[in-house]
């Protein structure tokens, strides 16, 4: 035991010897994780969508439109001038901007002849949800208007109007009923969190915490391969075979150290996610230490197996980032894995980081507890006895 | 001239030699951009990533309205986008979603299609309220955040028509009942007759022109934005690479015999800058090529690109002086540039559109050759040419020369590459 923890000592010491250590240790992945969740605002805040408009008419019914949008689930109406929304989509800061003309008005929306116009960035995935919403909106001020010329229609079916003065003052008080009866309209959708019964509150951006904490306790646990090279470069593992310990226990001293400075790591993103970002990452701390006990595992066993097939620290190190990177986005950690394909869904079930990533949306999103996160659990420490035990078969001292 | 080009070129078959720092270089961008394709939906022919949401639909209306919802989930328009499900028992359809099988649930209650299209006449006074108003419900799935938010666009659609529609019958059957036009024996009739198909209502007052239907429409690639994202962000583990180049030769003792040649210490370093230059061009110059290749990226004007890369690496290549000139070690320089490249990777627009950053970061993107490399390149994609490109190329040739006189200055302060 006491060989145990002096190599993992030393690994410790060898790693931190170096102040740069620490900006992979905490401060990039704080910096990542407080960007990232920048797309994806606490609960508290409005994290519709921005859609900027320009109100060239300033009347009534541009200003019901303005309220229409206001009123939407998904997306957010910014009033600006056209030049502001003209650069700012031109540079790409804006997904979309809507733009209502000059001559917006009730003659115009009875001629028919009433338009907005939006502008779009291509293959932007914003577009489709604000094209949708605008569609909503006009087409709430507009039915107003189409109910008053079709009761105007239906009365003229039935019994023509004596003058042009009568049909007016129909279509008027027409007009003034639809609206009424909108303005009433109840409430037809009721959405729902998809939740547990203690109503736990949840937060999206939980989805940026756990995928950037999993990135970044990954990719050093990968780098016990750099461990491996280098010592086995510099001749330091041939040294060993002249002192009284065996080969387990160095590779229990040297993974069992990574491990414990991995958990580390984590409690820190988690306890910064927890003080800063008010994510309810405490919830289950026994489920919680469980998944990233296992994923800690998971991720040190694969990086033993790459340290017995790479030659060099300099390969190891590289190849412990680009593994690290890859997986991280394809097991989901940087997008959801929505986004991806089916058959790649599937594919990606071989990557740990995908176990590792749908058990902690277990816990911070889907209310889970202990129960919940077993079958991930499970599935990672199947990946670290695999990995460990092709590691540990083929290890060599040179 | 000579001495300076023989100094680069070696530097640059030193680096085709290193497996290592090649696999890191070129594969590394490779796997992301492919990855970045799967998640724009690139390899799949959708405009975005997101295709065939799963759905459970739980119809317990099973009249016109509860039925034409789930026929528009069924219609062709949506066959792409999502893939429904039918099920007849609510907590089964709640429970797929919590155990993450699906996007969300849409769950018609009985009764809906009663509440909306009135049976007497009591429907019809103005002063009738429902007493407790018969809501779809839709419950969504908190990991599936972008599906979950198509279908509740749906679905709100869906109802803004049936809203419509409703206002349009109401408003007729309520004007014609106050005129005397309607026979109170043929109420029921009447009613169905304007609320037929009420689900279909499409309002004409105002239209929505997208810019898509005028006259400049362009086909946006979106590998043309992520894949020279990617590049950028390991061009710039590229550059302190080769900047790590001159610390190791000034440890190995390599640096001080070549300033015991005749070649001046102005040439000494200019040779190891344009090193560095050709490295990072030749870096971003595969990638670019190699995504023409395999994934067919229409890149825009071929001149456009040449001189964007060359003004990136430029700019890109002043960090990377800049680098080597505060580290102490070509360790150092390693981890600094690592980190770099992530920060700037971030901050530049690699991860995620910078549209999405607050202002002042938006701003702070300004330092990185990222940012400017990637508005040109997206400028390009979407049609535009060389003369589009002034203000990107501008800024990464000031970035560059200006780092390269602050590196050189620090370089002189520390005696780096005296004789």
């Amino acid at each position: 035991m006491k060989k145990i923890l002096a190599i993992a000592w030393k690994d410790a010491i060898i790693r931190f010897a170096s102040p740069s250590e620490l900006l992979f240790f905490i401060i990039l992945p704080i910096i990542f994780t407080f960007l990232l969740a920048g797309g994806t605002p606490q609960g508290d805040d409005d994290n519709r969508i921005r859609l900027l408009v320009v109100d060239e008419s300033n009347t009534t019914m541009s200003g019901q439109i303005i309220s229409e949008l206001e009123n939407s689930t998904a997306i957010r109406p910014e009033v600006t001038t056209r030049d502001e929304a003209q650069s700012q989509f031109d540079e790409r800061r804006a997904s979309a901007v809507l733009i209502i003309p000059a001559g917006m008005d009730i003659e115009s929306l009875q001629s028919g002849s009433a338009e907005v116009e939006m502008l779009q960035q291509p293959n932007n995935i914003n577009t489709t949800v604000q094209e949708r919403a605008v569609l909503t909106a006009i087409r709430r001020v507009s039915s107003a208007v189409s109910a008053a010329q079709n009761a105007v229609v239906q009365r003229e079916a039935k019994q023509p109007f004596d003058s042009d003065a009568e049909k007016q003052a129909y279509f008027e008080s027409s007009l003034e009923l639809a609206q009424e009866i909108q303005n009433d309209a109840p409430e037809r959708v009721s959405i729902v969190e998809g939740t547990t019964p203690d109503q736990v509150e949840y937060d999206p951006r939980a989805n940026s915490s756990a995928g950037q904490l999993i990135t970044w306790v990954f990719i050093p646990l990968f780098g016990i391969s750099a461990l491996f090279a280098g010592e086995r470069q510099g001749g330091t593992l041939r040294r060993l075979l002249i002192t009284p310990s065996s080969k387990a226990t160095f590779l229990l001293g040297t993974i069992s150290g990574q491990v414990a400075m991995a958990l580390l790591q984590m409690l820190l993103l988690v306890g910064f996610a927890i003080v800063v970002m008010k994510l309810n990452w405490g919830r289950e701390p026994l489920a919680l230490f469980v998944i990233l006990l296992a994923s800690a595992l998971a991720a040190a066993a694969f990086g033993t197996t790459m340290g017995t097939f790479i030659k060099t620290e300099g390969q190891a190190s590289g190849l412990s980032i680009m593994f690290g990177m890859v997986m991280a986005l394809m097991g989901g950690c940087w997008y959801p894995l929505e986004l991806f394909p089916a058959v790649i869904q599937n594919a990606v079930k071989v990557l740990p980081t995908t176990w590792a990533m749908q058990g902690m949306l277990d816990l911070v999103l889907r209310g889970g507890g202990l129960i919940d996160v077993l079958p991930e659990a499970g599935v990672l420490l199947g990946f670290a006895v695999l990995f460990f035990s092709v590691g540990v078969m083929r290890f060599r001292f040179e | 001239m000579k001495k300076l080009f023989l100094i680069g070129f070696k530097d640059l078959t030193l680096m085709f030699r290193d497996r290592a720092a090649l696999t890191f270089m070129l594969l590394a961008p490779f796997l992301l951009t492919v990855g970045m394709g799967f998640v724009t939906g690139r390899f799949s022919g959708g405009s975005t990533g997101l295709s065939d949401i799963p759905v459970v639909i739980v119809n317990l209306d099973q009249q016109d309205l509860g039925n034409a919802l789930e026929e528009l989930f069924n219609s062709e328009d949506l066959a792409d986008l999502v893939e429904p499900a039918a099920s007849s028992d609510p907590e089964a359809a709640r429970r797929l979603i919590d155990d993450d099988q699906a996007s969300a649930a849409i769950i018609i209650p009985a009764g809906f299609t009663d509440s909306i299209i009135p049976k007497d006449e009591s429907n019809f006074d103005q002063s009738f309220v429902e007493s407790e108003p018969v809501q779809i419900e839709v419950y969504t799935n908190p990991s599936r955040p972008t599906g979950a938010g198509i279908i509740k666009s749906i679905v709100d659609e869906f109802i803004s028509r049936v809203e419509e529609g409703r206002t349009s019958g109401m408003t007729s059957m309520v004007g014609l009942m106050q005129s005397g036009l309607l026979d109170p024996q043929n109420l029921e009739a009447e009613a169905r007759a304007l609320f037929e198909n009420v689900e279909e209502t499409e309002s004409t007052a105002i239209t929505l022109k997208t810019n898509t239907e005028g006259t400049e429409a362009v086909e946006f690639d979106l590998l043309a934005y992520f894949a020279p994202g990617m590049a950028l962000m390991f061009l710039m583990y590229t550059v302190s690479y080769g900047g790590r180049s001159i610390l190791a030769e000034r440890a190995q003792g390599t640096l001080p015999r070549l300033l015991i040649t005749p070649t001046s210490n102005t040439q000494v370093l200019g040779g190891k800058v344009l090193g560095i230059f050709f490295m990072g061009v030749a870096q971003v110059g595969i990638l670019i090529l190699a995504s023409t290749m395999f994934f067919q990226v229409q890149w825009g004007d071929a001149l456009g690109v040449v001189t964007l890369i060359l003004a990136a690496v430029f700019g890109a290549t002043g960090w990377g002086m800049l680098i080597t000139a505060l580290a102490r070690s070509p360790a150092q320089a390693g981890s600094t540039g690592s980190a770099v490249m992530l920060i700037f990777g971030i901050l530049g627009g690699s991860f995620i559109e910078l549209e999405q950053f607050p202002p002042f970061l938006q701003t702070i993107s300004k330092i990185t050759p990222n940012a400017w490399g990637l508005d040109g390149f997206t400028t390009l994609a979407l049609g535009g040419t060389l003369k589009n490109l002034t203000e990107p190329i501008t800024a990464l040739l000031i970035m560059g020369a200006g780092l390269f006189v602050i590196a050189v200055l620090i370089f002189n302060r520390n005696g780096m590459v005296q004789k």
